[in-house]
């Protein structure tokens, strides 16, 4: 039986090949975006698992909560926390401190002279300071060493097998050498195996924490209750995982006095809570040290428009098939005049939607393969990972392709094995084949709304890319060249003689040195206050260091005063106008002169009021800033170049660069390109938006354009008799475009509102966004429209150019 | 074998009820070959579908072997089709998309008949059909008279008792028309398969031992043919 309804399925399907192929086309594409969705939500829920004990590890992190009633959190805990926190949260089984590095690594040549090699940290990779502890807590698989008494020694390390592959040609023989870590000598311990793509520990380098301990100068490493830096965290491994919630009553308690006494009064709350590994990968109040970090909602978010993509083609399929079903009833009456039963038809008519959707899924899975480079534009998945030969891909193949046989092809079979095979015989089923008509609509209005939120989900995201692009920072960022330098006593008295050389390129227009870029990724804040003998004011300022220079590379404006003159210390302050607007002065003239302390610094003489200009994404709010000139504080060098001749002159300063700081790696790139990374998220979702909607748009299409020839089968005679009467081929058409059009306006108008509510939530998150516009609501629907009225039309004027009198003859 | 007891059939429009059919009482023994007649509108194709349990009286009792019709579930009426009841229609209503052998083969394989018996009998009816050249062929590629051949070989493979044939001849040629009644008249005489047909033709009717008349949804009256047709 089973084969024999496989063979008519086959057969049908040849004979009704359009249909066959606006079904399989439809619910390929629906299994290839599902498959492809699939692979990246599986991708980032499994990240970190691959820890053996990954449901025990916990981070400590820090809340803080200001007198203004703004939360903050970071996954930084104050040094004398951490060692607190160590000692005396009996819940942890084993704790490791750990800090966050980005070092130059240079493998010196051993008969002296040039080092053999040099490279920075790369992108998406990190070093960390740790503790012997550390090992436990990660089981890193060991490759090559003794792992007996690692990392106790100041100046140890342990090296990824990458990193020491690219260090020695190979992992085998690193054991014992020697590298020079920022310029610090440290002897390789061991190697490690690299870290899975699915784990947010992507290590090159573990350092042993003593190192950090025996030279707290150079690493800033400091006994102080008062600051707190991302870098410095805690991991732990909980004796046993019900333990989390008392161990993080535990945590809460560490400080408690310490903070009230440092903050003087200035933050409401501060204080520890734990935050499982299991969430790591999906929290960005705390984020993750070089992965990404993506939440719980945009993972839901994607899950959702992956079914709903699938729905859409099942859809199709349930239409299309009902509409169709007045042609197979005939031989529906005749079989249940043979004795066929109703369960026996409905088998056979499963068997045919197993059939379309088996091919659908050869075809769909082939689809997915070719896409899968498609998903680096919307996703962190890598490329190498492998697709097919994923043992849960094998079930959840089958499980999707069952999914999708049921759902599609359940509720026509249903009705087609209902058939009262009298009228069937008849072909009487007008009333009942058209009972299916509300849903038929229904199902193609669903279809339309949600192409239709996602072409305004596009709009609208395309729209704010647009103007993040576009937005007035308040400084200049085409042309500005900026590279990273070392902060050490060495670099930095090399500095003003670089600058000289690099002043000497014809290219070169300015060169400034700077703590960072005037809108980075980092974030510098302190307490302050300003006027002599006044309290610390209830806000913080962001801190900014940069030279004379700094002004005129970037392109920025005073509005009062002057900006800052050379100095290698702090000497005088430059705020900004939020600043000025927060302490409650209206006239920027007035602030001048003030004089203001941060932290417990020295009084200085502010001397002049910047425009304001974003230190961070348009995400972020513009904050309070106060900048001065630190020689020991700058880090970055931008240089302000000529349009003409970029080339010749970007490589002129790698040059001057690479005579002048031998043992650095030159990583540099335009300040213009930062900023965009800084929306890399944004662009991806505005992708995501893009590629789905144009599936959403493609399966809707297909399903509009046979239901249209159907109806145009189906109304053959009616046009005829028109045509006949003397109706013209215009309308015809819009006879027939007219009951799609109105199904599609329906959508737009239900969708609207939908799409609009969506879209403004994902437009809180910028503090700087675009209004949404009714045009953007008129356009998408427009665009709707039009293709919903060409995909008709193909069918219609088909139709009405038809010969009446071969329509007619017909009965 | 088959029993009406005040058969009626109406339908409700408006306040008014349509009757199709009124009082029809008959009674049909095993072996006989009925026919019934009338114009158009009279309600033989209604009474042919009752009969055929496609349709159900709105009132009244059908007795088909001793069982209450009236009673039976789609579960019993798809058996009664499987074991007893073969139809021939007017327009053949072959599979399109089945051959001629498979077309045979449909009711064996819902009666559930084993492989190697399928084959067997179809073997058998197309040599007694002479139609053994066109098993492998559609519908479409067969004339009229070839497909209700066919039509009419599908009604019996399953062995049923009993032949329900609405018009079978109405869309063939009169030598056509002529060689399906004689195979009617064969299965009737030497199978004793109990036929009920509705036909136009007078001459068709009188190939039966009996017919019945039908006007206005009753059974005007009842007229026994001796030794069956003209011949």
């Amino acid at each position: 039986m089973i084969s024999n309804n496989l063979k008519l399925a086959f057969r049908n399907l040849r004979k009704q090949k359009g249909f066959a192929i606006i079904n399989i086309l439809g619910l390929s594409v629906g299994i290839a975006s599902v498959l492809l969705i699939f692979r990246m939500v599986q991708f980032e829920l499994g990240f970190n698992k691959n820890f053996k004990q990954h449901d025990r590890i916990v981070r400590v992190c820090t809340q803080e909560k200001g007198l203004d009633g703004q939360e903050s959190f970071t996954r930084g805990v104050p040094i004398p926390a951490m060692s607190e926190i160590k000692n005396t949260i009996t819940q942890f089984a084993a704790t490791s401190r750990i800090k966050e590095n980005w070092p130059t690594v240079l493998v010196p040549n051993p008969n002296g002279g040039a080092p053999l090699k040099k490279f920075n940290t790369e992108e998406g990779e990190i070093a960390l300071f740790a503790e012997p502890e550390f090992l436990t807590i990660f089981d890193f698989a060991w490759m090559a060493g003794n792992q007996d008494n690692i990392l106790k020694e100041p100046n140890t390390l342990v090296l990824s097998q990458k990193m020491a592959e690219k260090c020695f040609g190979g992992w085998q023989n690193a054991v014992g050498q020697t590298l020079l870590i920022d310029n610090e000598p440290m002897m390789v311990q061991g190697v490690i195996a690299n870290a899975s793509p699915q784990c947010d520990f992507p290590i090159n380098l573990l350092i042993s924490y003593q190192t950090l301990i025996s030279n707290p100068d150079k690493y800033d490493y400091r006994d102080d209750w008062g600051s707190t830096s991302s870098n410095d965290q805690i991991f732990a491994l909980l004796n046993n995982p019900a333990q989390f919630q008392e161990a993080n009553v535990a945590v809460e308690k560490v400080g408690k006095k310490q903070y009230v006494d440092e903050s003087g009064g200035q933050s409401s709350y501060k204080g520890h809570l734990l935050q499982p590994l299991s969430e790591m990968h999906y929290d960005d109040r705390f984020g993750t040290f070089a992965t990404h970090v993506i939440s719980k909602s945009r993972l839901w978010v994607l899950s959702s428009i992956g079914l709903l993509i699938l729905l859409m083609a099942c859809f199709n399929f349930i239409n299309l098939s009902t509409a169709q079903a007045l042609r197979r009833s005939k031989e529906v009456g005749v079989r249940k005049t043979l004795g066929g039963s109703h369960s026996a038809l409905f088998g056979q008519f499963m068997s045919e939607t197993a059939m379309i959707v088996g091919f659908s899924v050869l075809l769909g899975t082939c689809l997915a393969w070719l896409g899968l480079p498609l998903l680096e534009r919307i996703s962190e998945v890598p490329t190498d990972l492998p697709f097919l030969n994923q043992p849960v891909l094998w079930i959840f193949i089958p499980a999707l392709a069952l999914v999708v046989t049921l759902l599609s092809g359940f509720y026509p079979a249903l009705v087609l094995a209902g058939f009262n095979p009298i009228k069937a015989l008849k072909n009487d089923l007008f009333n009942q084949a058209s009972s299916g008509n509300g849903l038929r609509k229904g199902l193609v209005v669903m279809q339309f709304l949600i192409a239709q939120a996602l072409i305004v989900g596009t709009i609208i995201t395309l729209g704010q890319l647009d103007y993040l692009r576009n937005m007035d920072m308040g400084f200049r960022k085409e042309l500005v060249y900026t590279f990273n330098m070392a902060g050490d006593s060495i670099a930095q008295s090399r500095m003003s003689g670089f600058k000289q050389r690099l002043l000497q390129i014809p290219g070169v227009e300015s060169v400034s040195f700077s703590s960072d870029q005037p809108s980075s990724g980092s974030t510098w804040m302190t307490n302050f206050a300003v006027g002599r003998g006044t309290d610390y004011q209830r806000f913080n300022t962001t801190i900014k260091y940069g030279d004379a220079d700094f002004l005129q590379t970037y392109g920025m404006k005073m509005v009062a005063g002057r900006w800052l003159e050379p100095s290698d210390t702090v000497k005088e302050y430059v705020v900004n106008e939020t600043m000025v607007k927060k302490l409650g002065i209206a006239n920027p003239e007035e602030i001048l002169q003030q004089e203001l302390r941060m932290g417990s610094g020295k009084w200085r003489k502010i001397v002049g009021v910047i425009q304001d200009f974003h230190a961070h994404s348009a995400h972020h709010e513009l904050e309070p800033m106060t900048l001065s000139s630190n020689l020991e504080r700058f880090y970055v060098t931008g240089v302000k170049i000529k349009p003409q001749n970029i080339k010749a002159t970007t490589e002129a300063i790698q040059k001057v660069h690479d005579e002048t700081f031998a043992e650095q790696v030159f990583d540099a790139s335009f300040f213009d390109e930062q900023i965009a990374d800084f929306y890399l998220d944004e662009n991806r979702f505005s992708d995501t938006c893009k590629g789905f909607g144009a599936i959403a748009i493609f399966i809707s299409c297909l399903g509009l354009l046979g239901l249209a020839t159907h109806a145009a089968q189906r109304r053959t005679k009616e046009i005829g008799i028109r045509k006949v009467l003397g109706a013209g081929v215009s309308g015809i058409t819009m006879l027939l475009a007219k009951d799609f059009l109105k199904l599609v306006l329906i959508a737009i108008v239900i969708a609207s509102p939908l799409a609009y509510y969506l879209m403004d939530k994902w437009l809180q998150d910028f503090s700087y966004r675009i209004d949404i516009q009714w045009w953007m609501f008129v356009l998408a629907g427009f665009a709707a429209i039009l293709i919903a009225f060409l995909t008709v039309s193909i069918q219609s004027v088909k139709a009405a150019l038809a010969n009446p009198i071969k329509s007619l003859k017909s009965e | 074998m088959i029993e009406l007891k005040n058969i009626e059939r109406y339908y409700p429009t408006g306040a008014v009820k349509t009757y199709v059919l009124r009082y029809i009482n008959a009674h049909i023994a095993e072996g006989e070959f009925v026919s019934i007649m009338g114009p158009s509108g009279s309600g033989k194709s209604t009474l042919l579908h009752i009969l055929g349990m496609l349709d159900e009286p709105t009132d009244g009792e059908y007795w088909f072997l001793g069982e209450g019709v009236h009673k039976f579930n789609e579960r019993r009426r798809t058996e009664m089709y499987r074991e007893y009841i073969g139809f021939v229609f007017q327009a053949y209503h072959l599979i399109d998309d089945l051959t001629v052998y498979e077309n045979l083969e449909t009711p064996l394989m819902y009666k559930k008949v084993p492989s190697g018996e399928r084959k067997s009998r179809i073997a058998d009816i197309l040599d007694r059909f002479n139609m053994v050249a066109k098993k492998d062929l559609f519908p479409n590629q067969l004339s009229g008279g070839q497909q209700q051949l066919v039509g009419i070989a599908r009604a019996l493979i399953g062995r049923p008792k009993l032949i329900l044939a609405d018009e079978p001849t109405g869309n063939l040629q009169s030598p056509q028309a002529k060689e399906i009644m004689e195979i009617f008249r064969t299965l009737n005489k030497e199978d004793g398969v109990t036929i009920i047909q509705v036909t136009h033709s007078e001459e068709n009717a009188r190939y039966g031992n009996r017919i019945l008349h039908l006007k206005d949804g009753r059974v005007e009256n009842e007229e026994l043919i001796k030794n069956g047709a003209s011949s």
